[in-house]
């Protein structure tokens, strides 16, 4: 039972999604009604998640926020044509993710990675670094440093589309259903690009996973 | 390497490190003011120039209205012009024919008029190759389809029952109302052109060559017995075809019957 509900939870949007989505629908007739402040409402609730997207797609903070600015601008200028048929987090998320697309072909020879600091007091961080070593203090702090670089390193090794895939289902958390809608491809396909990509993350990080 | 972990984990384990990697509270303050900038010079940018044919978007419904009001005439009138070249009425396709009016056979050379009465005799007797069957004028009872013998006799010789259905053509393809002298000047000279064209192709001798005289010389001694038989030919075949199409007609009337068959 339970594992069927985690399934369906990985293969559909789940009902608070769902919910979520109304309540975007609702904001975003204000600003086709005119209310353009409304907009600013949406800017503050995604923005967190769009510029994790991108910069997990990137791995350079700086290209992170341009890109994600510019994704808000995109929404803003054509969200007259944004019928609600699809939820408003999904049109987002397909507009960013085909900038970042576009950006990483336009400057695939470059590659500069500027990390985000990993936060201590996230405990699904804390809880990792427990469970991978016992150091303390400076050494931890490297020993973070390290693992995030060899992360990152492991991530630009994908292609631009099993990178997408893996950080929409395995970092910000979307179903298969929504990393379809959001790159205008099969469920199929994002499973098998999902497989293929944790299978080459499984030999890059081969001394940290089991 | 100093970051050798002590315990292994999961690749989904691995990548959950990737979640809490999140931006200083500073950052998100000069984010938001890049938004703003970025927001503003989105709202004040120039629109560019093809926006403004919006307006004409309306002219351009229109267009396509007219466009298929055109295409409809169009097609109306073509339709009219192949269905009058088609299917031509029994007039027409007389009036098709390469015969001469007197008032051009006069304004030209008479030769070319004998020819060309020469190849309406030989139309009307089906005997033409590039009109092979016969031609009959519903409202033209007066063009009889002439017997093979007379046609074989026109082509070799002028006959006097060709050169008189051509005459008859002749006077059927000529107009009714005569030009305005105002317009075209005064009509006496060509009233003149016109009988003198007339006579000519009245009297077939007049317009005989060398090889015709000499036949006709030849013929000219069994001329009014030739006369009487076509005309007691003509009257015997009116009165058999009169006679064929009575029995086709009973045949018909009765309970569309012919042969035993039912149709």
């Amino acid at each position: 039972m339970q594992a069927s509900k985690t399934l369906e939870k990985t293969l559909m949007a789940t009902p608070e999604r769902k919910l979520e989505a109304d309540a975007d629908l609702a904001v975003v007739r204000q600003v086709q009604a005119g209310d353009v402040a409304a907009f600013d409402r949406l800017i503050v609730k995604y923005r967190e998640r769009v510029l994790g997207v991108i910069y997990n797609m990137t791995s350079n903070r700086e290209d992170a926020a341009d890109l994600a600015q510019d994704a808000f601008i995109k929404a803003f200028q054509s969200i007259h044509r944004f019928q609600g048929q699809a939820s408003f987090f999904t049109w987002l998320y397909r507009i960013a993710v085909n900038s970042t697309l576009s950006h990483l072909r336009r400057n695939r020879l470059r590659s500069f990675f500027s990390l985000e600091s990993v936060r201590e007091d996230d405990p699904v961080s804390k809880d990792l670094v427990d469970a991978l070593t016992d150091k303390q203090g400076g050494e931890r702090d490297a020993f973070i440093r390290e693992l995030q670089e060899k992360l990152n390193e492991a991530m630009q090794k994908l292609s631009i589309k099993h990178r997408t895939v893996v950080t929409l289902f395995e970092i910000d958390g979307l179903s298969h259903q929504e990393i379809a809608e959001v790159m205008e491809c099969s469920v199929g396909t994002v499973r098998s690009r999902l497989h293929y990509a944790k299978q080459l993350l499984q030999g890059e990080l081969q001394p940290y996973v089991k | 390497m100093s970051g050798l972990p002590e315990r292994k984990v999961t690749v989904e384990q691995l990548l959950r490190l990737k979640r809490a990697e999140r931006p200083s509270p500073e950052f998100w303050a000069q984010f938001e003011a890049q938004m703003r900038a970025k927001q503003l010079s989105a709202i004040v940018e120039r629109r560019p120039w093809w926006a403004g044919l919006s307006r004409f978007a309306a002219f351009g419904r229109m267009q396509v209205s007219l466009g298929a009001a055109a295409a409809l005439a169009l097609s109306f009138a073509g339709y009219r012009l192949v269905e009058g070249q088609l299917a031509p009425g029994p007039a027409s396709e007389v009036a098709a024919l390469p015969v001469r009016s007197p008032a051009a056979a006069g304004r030209s050379a008479a030769v070319p008029a004998a020819r060309s009465v020469r190849e309406v005799v030989a139309t009307v007797a089906g005997r033409t190759p590039s009109a092979p069957r016969p031609l009959v004028a519903a409202d033209a009872p007066h063009i009889v389809p002439a017997p093979a013998a007379a046609a074989l006799a026109a082509e070799t010789t002028r006959s006097p029952f060709a050169d008189g259905i051509a005459v008859t053509l002749a006077d059927y393809r000529e107009p009714v109302s005569a030009p305005r002298p105002d317009v075209f000047g005064s009509d006496r000279d060509f009233e003149a052109e016109t009988l003198t064209a007339r006579a000519q192709v009245a009297d077939p001798l007049a317009r005989m060559d060398t090889e015709a005289e000499r036949r006709a010389r030849i013929l000219s001694p069994a001329l009014p017995l030739a006369r009487a038989y076509a005309a007691d030919w003509m009257r015997q075949r009116t009165s058999t075809d009169d006679r064929i199409y009575e029995s086709m007609d009973r045949a018909m009337s009765d309970d569309h019957q012919l042969g035993g068959i039912r149709f």
